[in-house]
């Protein structure tokens, strides 16, 4: 056939190409290869996406996905690329910074590391004289120098280190590891059946569970169902999108296992041989029945009695996916206790397509000369008041309450590591009043963030492609261990949180616990990873992977879980112990009244945390946010998309532009998260739009401690 | 596009790309990796991701639609240009040589698919390139690489092994606005 002929019939419209006899010809290769980039690990969320950077004269011109990741499978997210702007963002921190105005004035000088540390150091003294060291509070979020930092707070003596978790997904993975002893993976590649709700994994990139996603649900054709206040992306592409009415979805869930035990849709054999207390649950659902359910969540009991049905049809390839990012009410533990269960007595346990506990790579580890355990306890009292959380961790908002109150004791410094409390905590007023209270505040950044900008010293970090990382493992069905190195030399004065840990340990007398580089310490890693030449492999590769899903591992009689009763705990009597619901009780949520709205929350996928929105990349698809807010409400209130509006909780007030639209209920409004910036180091985002903390009121989940996100009611009035 | 022989024919590449458009998330990193793959200034876009909203609550709808330049077959952007800065490879890509363009904008009201953009920092004009300095290495277009649903397949028409080749074989697709006459080069599965 001719070239033009062949081109005008494929050209010509819908149809099918007739097969062509042509050559052989070489296909374009599917991906970069190694000698195309320098391996890192993209550091702007928590995924660990793998790259390739390509460098040219020093400097980083791309940055490439780098496939060998299974778990991200050879992609890098908007997010991921814009990465390479932000190492030549010229609103970036370039030296140390001392305050001379008033705290929030903005007036800054310059100032050098060894000021920089003398000064710090010397503030932390004079709080451990007077306060002891639990006058100390060292606040971070995750990353792979977290563990510096950490032990900077430990070593100083302060028992109150404090990680994110309570802001995250604390209350999932205590409620997965209540029932399983552990927290799994849902293998969304192979399901067949797939209920998410408010998880918008097409928005808020997780991976590989947006990939799989992808895979599951569009190539294999597997069912999608989503509960979500709001249409997003993920709802567009589900099969049957229902708009829940909020803080119901564990009656939804309810009914599901109330129709699946009615109706004998259980997993039998598998229920009798793992779980205990199987016949307390059939007998706590009997009242939830659809029909019940319906009056609760606004979904009709017919559907509800058919997704039943269609999901234990499909099981063990069928999961209820359990959704990360803050809770959202405070009963959410309960919530996501009951999407355990659901999911435990239809048997997807560690089998294909349902959910699998989580494989490890093997790493080594530097071991550091151990510190004293800190003298006084927590301040906020975590084992006191959630025995069952994480006192590792601890709970943000409850920390804050205490801190606030000077109760039990008085903490008067803060450190503050890669996160920006004002944006990340709800009740931005508070979170403010807590800062004012602290006689000095120190953090470590890449940017002037708000937090940043009410601080005494600013430490500038270097950028995640300038610096060299411990080794990460991240578990899963396909596990991994990555690895992040320097790709280039720090453009400006700036240090990895190492360096910083460093230099005050040096002035606090702590030298000792930190009396090592971060060679030494990577070298000890990768010796123990289960390939050849550990070290020299993470350089060129960048990631260790498990390929090869293993399923059906604890399938076995002899298996005992890592709970009380060594069996899937359906009943918990560690809950009913501790005082809490054994099966989750439902209640019906208070919903708005007096014509105000209920503030949800969500992510999209060039957004997720707040530091993302100075980003010109970026911010040229989000310039601003604003309050989406349904017709018919809109219509009552006199709002038209564009208009300004005045938005009031009991704790803030923001002024926002109207976004009249059709994808979300009418009973709700929703702001996307980072805007209305107080930083004018921030330029793009600095008074634009508005922060969603100002208005988020403080809530938690009763069981973990866990920030509860959706429990604030706003007034909406046209300015 | 003169006739050409049979075996001319065969030994020629033609670059072409499929867009399951079903899958795209609108997760913009095509966008974002294209734009710092050839540093397209900002406000500028090669490509972009249409969105389609219909239907009344609770019953919405709403698809996404990836756009770029078509690498036309018979480009009425080349056909115009005054200069010759436009033109077409012997595989089917369409460029723009920065050297010889005058900025006369005619390309850019020529293209029925509004896939060309006048650089303010250059005063040229610019559109994708299907990263030919990619292709030439042997490599696929960033967008293509970094998409996490892997909506976009870049591949040789003339190729019958390439995953390109097997899509447009085996799925039914359609290319936008044909009456143009243009011959785009985008195919669009269904
Ligand atoms: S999802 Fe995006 S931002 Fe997150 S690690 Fe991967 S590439 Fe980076
Ligand atoms: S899409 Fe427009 S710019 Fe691209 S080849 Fe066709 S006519 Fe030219
Ligand atoms: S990267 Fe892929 S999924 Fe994301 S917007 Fe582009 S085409 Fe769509």
């Amino acid at each position: 056939m001719e070239r033009r002929t062949f081109m005008e019939i494929i050209g010509a419209g819908s149809m099918i190409l007739p097969p062509l006899a042509c050559n052989f010809r070489r296909p374009v290769a599917a991906g970069p290869t190694f000698l195309d980039g320098i391996a890192t690990t993209c550091e702007l969320c928590p995924n660990k996406c793998s790259v390739l950077a390509v460098v040219k004269d020093g400097h980083i011109t791309k940055l490439n996905p780098n496939p060998e990741n299974p778990k991200s499978r050879g992609m890098l997210c908007a997010r991921g690329n814009a990465a390479v702007q932000q190492v030549y963002d010229p609103d970036r921190l370039k030296q140390p910074l001392i305050r001379v105005g008033a705290r929030g004035e903005g007036k800054w000088r310059p100032a050098s590391w060894d000021e920089a540390f003398d000064y710090t150091a010397k503030k932390l003294s004079d709080i451990k004289a007077k306060h002891g060291p639990e006058g100390t509070l060292w606040s971070s979020t995750e990353g792979f120098q977290e563990i510096f930092f950490k032990n900077l707070g430990q070593a100083f003596g302060s028992p109150n280190v404090m990680r994110h978790p309570s802001l995250c997904l604390a209350s999932v993975n205590l409620a997965y590891s209540m029932t399983f002893g552990t927290v799994p993976s849902f293998d969304l590649l192979n399901a067949d059946y797939v209920i998410m709700s408010g998880a918008n994994r097409f928005e808020s990139i997780i991976t590989p569970d947006t990939m799989d996603l992808i895979g599951g649900t569009m190539e294999r054709k597997a069912k999608l169902i989503y509960l979500d206040p709001r249409f997003t992306v993920t709802a567009s592409k589900a099969d049957e999108w229902y708009p829940i009415k909020p803080g119901t979805d564990m009656a939804f869930i309810l009914a599901m296992m109330n129709v699946i035990i009615t109706e004998n849709r259980y997993d039998k054999a598998f229920v009798e041989s793992v779980t205990v207390g199987f016949e307390q649950l059939a007998e706590h659902v009997k009242p939830y029945t659809p029909e019940w359910a319906e009056g609760e969540t606004e979904i009709p009991a017919q559907d509800i009695a058919r997704i039943a049905r269609a999901f234990s049809d499909a099981a063990p390839r069928a999961v209820f996916y359990a959704g990360r990012r803050s809770s959202w009410y405070q009963n959410d533990f309960q919530m996501r206790r009951a999407q355990a269960l659901l999911n435990a007595i239809v048997g997807n346990w560690d089998r294909q397509g349902g959910m699998v506990p989580n494989q490890k790579i093997a790493k080594g580890e530097f071991l550091v000369l151990p510190w004293d355990d800190p003298k006084a306890s927590r301040v906020d009292e975590v084992e006191k008041a959630f025995p069952l959380a994480s006192a590792k961790d601890g709970v943000y908002l409850p920390l804050r309450e205490n801190v606030l109150k000077g109760q039990p004791y008085p903490v008067k410094g803060w450190m503050i590591y890669k996160q920006d409390p004002l944006h990340a905590l709800p009740d931005q007023g508070k979170t403010m009043k807590m800062l004012d209270q602290m006689e000095f505040v120190g953090v470590i950044d890449i940017a002037m963030s708000d937090t940043a900008w009410y601080a005494d010293v600013v430490f500038p970090e270097s950028h995640y492609l300038e610096r060299t990382d411990p080794i990460e493992v991240m578990p899963g069905i396909w596990p991994a261990a990555v690895y992040r190195q320097q790709v280039v030399k720090p453009i400006h004065d700036t240090k990895p949180c190492l360096e910083i840990a460093q230099g005050l340990a040096k002035r606090l007398g702590l030298s000792d616990y930190f009396d090592y580089t971060i060679e030494q310490w990577v070298e000890a890693e990768a010796k123990e990873l289960p390939v050849q030449n550990g070290l020299a492999h993470m350089k060129q590769r960048g990631v260790v992977a498990v390929s090869q899903p293993k399923y059906g591992a604890t399938l076995n009689p002899v298996h005992r879980f890592l709970t009380k009763s060594g069996k899937i705990e359906i009943f918990s009597e560690r809950l009913k112990e501790a005082g809490q619901d054994p099966l989750p009780v439902y209640t019906t949520p208070v919903q708005p009244s007096g014509g105000r709205f209920r503030l949800v929350l969500g992510r999209k996928a060039t957004i997720t945390h707040a530091t993302l929105t100075n980003l010109p990349w970026l911010h040229e698809h989000n310039p601003e946010n604003d309050l989406w807010i349904h017709p018919e409400p809109a219509a009552k209130l006199n709002i038209r998309s564009g208009d300004l509006l005045d938005v009031s909780s009991s704790v803030g007030q923001v002024r926002i532009k109207a976004r009249v639209t059709q994808e979300i209920r009418p009973d709700c409004v929703f702001m996307l998260h980072g805007f209305g910036k107080k930083s004018p180091w921030l330029k793009r985002v600095h008074n634009v739009g508005a922060a969603d903390s100002v208005l988020l009121e403080t809530a938690w989940d009763k069981v973990s401690g866990n920030a509860a996100m959706h429990e604030t009611f706003v007034k909406v009035v046209k300015v | 596009m003169a006739t050409k022989t049979l075996k001319t024919a065969q030994s020629i590449r033609r670059f072409a790309m499929v867009i399951d458009a079903k899958k795209c998330i609108n997760c913009k990193a095509c966008v974002v990796a294209c734009k710092a793959e050839n540093q397209v200034p900002l406000g500028v876009f090669r490509n972009w991701i249409g969105e389609e909203a219909s239907g009344e609550y609770p019953r919405l709808r709403m698809s996404f639609d990836p756009e770029q330049c078509h690498h036309c077959a018979d480009p009425s952007c080349v056909r115009v240009c005054p200069t010759g800065a436009s033109w077409q490879r012997e595989d089917g890509i369409v460029l723009v040589k920065e050297d010889d363009c005058i900025g006369c904008k005619y390309c850019i009201i020529a293209c029925p698919y509004d896939a060309r953009y006048h650089n303010p920092e250059t005063h040229t004009v610019g559109k994708c390139t299907f990263c030919s300095h990619r292709v030439d290495r042997g490599e696929v277009p960033a967008c293509v690489e970094t998409c996490p649903s892997k909506v976009r397949v870049f591949g040789d028409l003339n190729d019958p092994k390439s995953q390109l080749h097997q899509l447009l074989a085996t799925r039914r697709y359609e290319v936008k606005n044909p009456q143009t006459g243009n011959g785009p080069q985008l195919y669009y599965l269904l």
